[in-house]
């Protein structure tokens, strides 16, 4: 018999759902069966039963995803599976297909194949116009470089030759500093070693 | 399938598959958990074979079927396996629509919600019964339980989901 009471107070609380189910003990059946003729309490709970028992039967019965049946093959999971970038669970069911399954072990055993030839492969240097074209680039920074520093540093010899002298309405006085420039431009352009430009300002003419 | 011979391994996916993923799915609510799951007992069914003993296989089955869920619920730290409706209000059946399958597609939406919310030990007992097809004597072999708990639990089980939707009589 049952021993807990249900909502209604009756002591037939899980006989209702073994009825339903056809899981009543030998001598139950009768019981129930003369209780639910009388008590208006347990008949509404054996109709609400009913229905949450049909409303569970008729869940739709999902179809369960092919990948997971034996006859389908891990397939781009092999892949994955080679790179460590399987969860424990695909893990351990591509290991457990690997064990029977030969043509899988075979297309497993080409991808290792492709992917290590593929990660083997050499580093190359840089094919040589590349190189060229890198080195003259290289040049005409340096280049930039020394026109700039040489012009800084022309003006400031200029600079100090103007203040140490001050300003000569002799025309012998002046310096025309562009022969040089262009004549250090010039040099710089074909010597390599030369970082700097020296200081260097012609002073004025003995 | 009981007191036969042994089934292969992929007998037994072939047979039992969509019934794990059903039963896996109503008690996670989740088509991932549920195929890690499937994927998971698959796995042991196939190592256990070697040693499996000829008895009532859908017992053995069902209850490496439901260790394996368990042990999943511990690692997982029990947290929720899916989101629960916004409201327990929501969880009312409606009133019957003119269009039979969009319903048919609430009901079962509402009734997998509300089954997430019934505790495990009789929730596992619920879809064993109402969704697998066993019976208490099975479920019981399966959830390691006298056949009176399994009678409890499907009973009491069900009254909660009574609780839960609102019903229309």
């Amino acid at each position: 018999m049952a021993r807990v009471k249900s909502s209604s107070g009756c002591a037939t609380a899980e006989l209702v759902s073994a009825y339903l189910d056809g899981e009543l003990r030998s001598g139950e059946l009768d019981i129930v069966v003369e209780h639910l003729s009388r008590c208006g309490d347990c008949i509404a709970e054996f109709h609400q039963l009913r229905e949450i028992r049909a409303g569970l039967r008729t869940l739709p019965f999902l179809e369960i995803p092919e990948r997971l049946l034996p006859d389908s093959h891990p397939g781009e999971q092999l892949s994955a599976y080679l790179d460590g970038q399987l969860s424990t669970a695909e893990h351990d069911f591509v290991i457990s297909h690997l064990d029977f399954c030969t043509d899988c072990r075979l297309e497993l055993h080409e991808l290792d194949a492709a992917r290590t030839a593929v990660r083997s492969l050499p580093g190359l240097e840089p094919p040589e116009f590349l190189s060229v074209q890198r080195e003259r680039i290289e040049r005409e920074r340096w280049t930039r470089r020394r026109v700039v520093a040489a012009g800084l540093g022309v003006a400031a010899a200029a600079t100090l030759v103007f203040v140490t002298l001050g300003p000569s309405s002799d025309p012998a006085g002046d310096i025309d500093i562009n022969p040089f420039f262009d004549q250090h431009q010039a040099r710089m352009s074909v010597e390599s070693g030369i970082n700097m430009l020296p200081a260097f300002a012609p002073g004025p003419t003995p | 399938m009981t007191e036969e011979a042994t089934p292969s391994w992929e007998d037994v996916a072939r047979i039992y598959g969509r019934k794990i993923y059903n039963f896996a799915y109503r008690l996670t609510g989740n088509p991932d958990d549920a195929a890690d799951l499937v994927q998971e007992v698959l796995l042991r069914v196939r190592k256990g074979l070697a040693s499996y003993v000829p008895g009532s296989f859908d017992g053995w089955l069902w209850r490496i079927t439901r260790n394996a869920f368990l042990d999943d619920v511990r690692k997982r730290n029990r947290r929720p396996t899916s989101p629960l409706p916004e409201d327990e209000r929501n969880l009312a059946i409606a009133s019957p629509s003119p269009d039979e399958v969009l319903a048919s597609v609430r009901l079962s939406e509402d009734i997998q919600s509300a089954l997430l919310k019934v505790p495990l030990d009789f929730r596992e007992c619920v879809v064993l019964c109402d969704v697998v097809g066993l019976t208490y004597e099975e479920i019981a072999e399966a959830v390691e339980a006298p056949v009176g708990t399994v009678r409890s639990r499907i009973h009491r089980g069900r009254k909660m989901l009574r609780e839960m939707l609102t019903w229309p009589v």
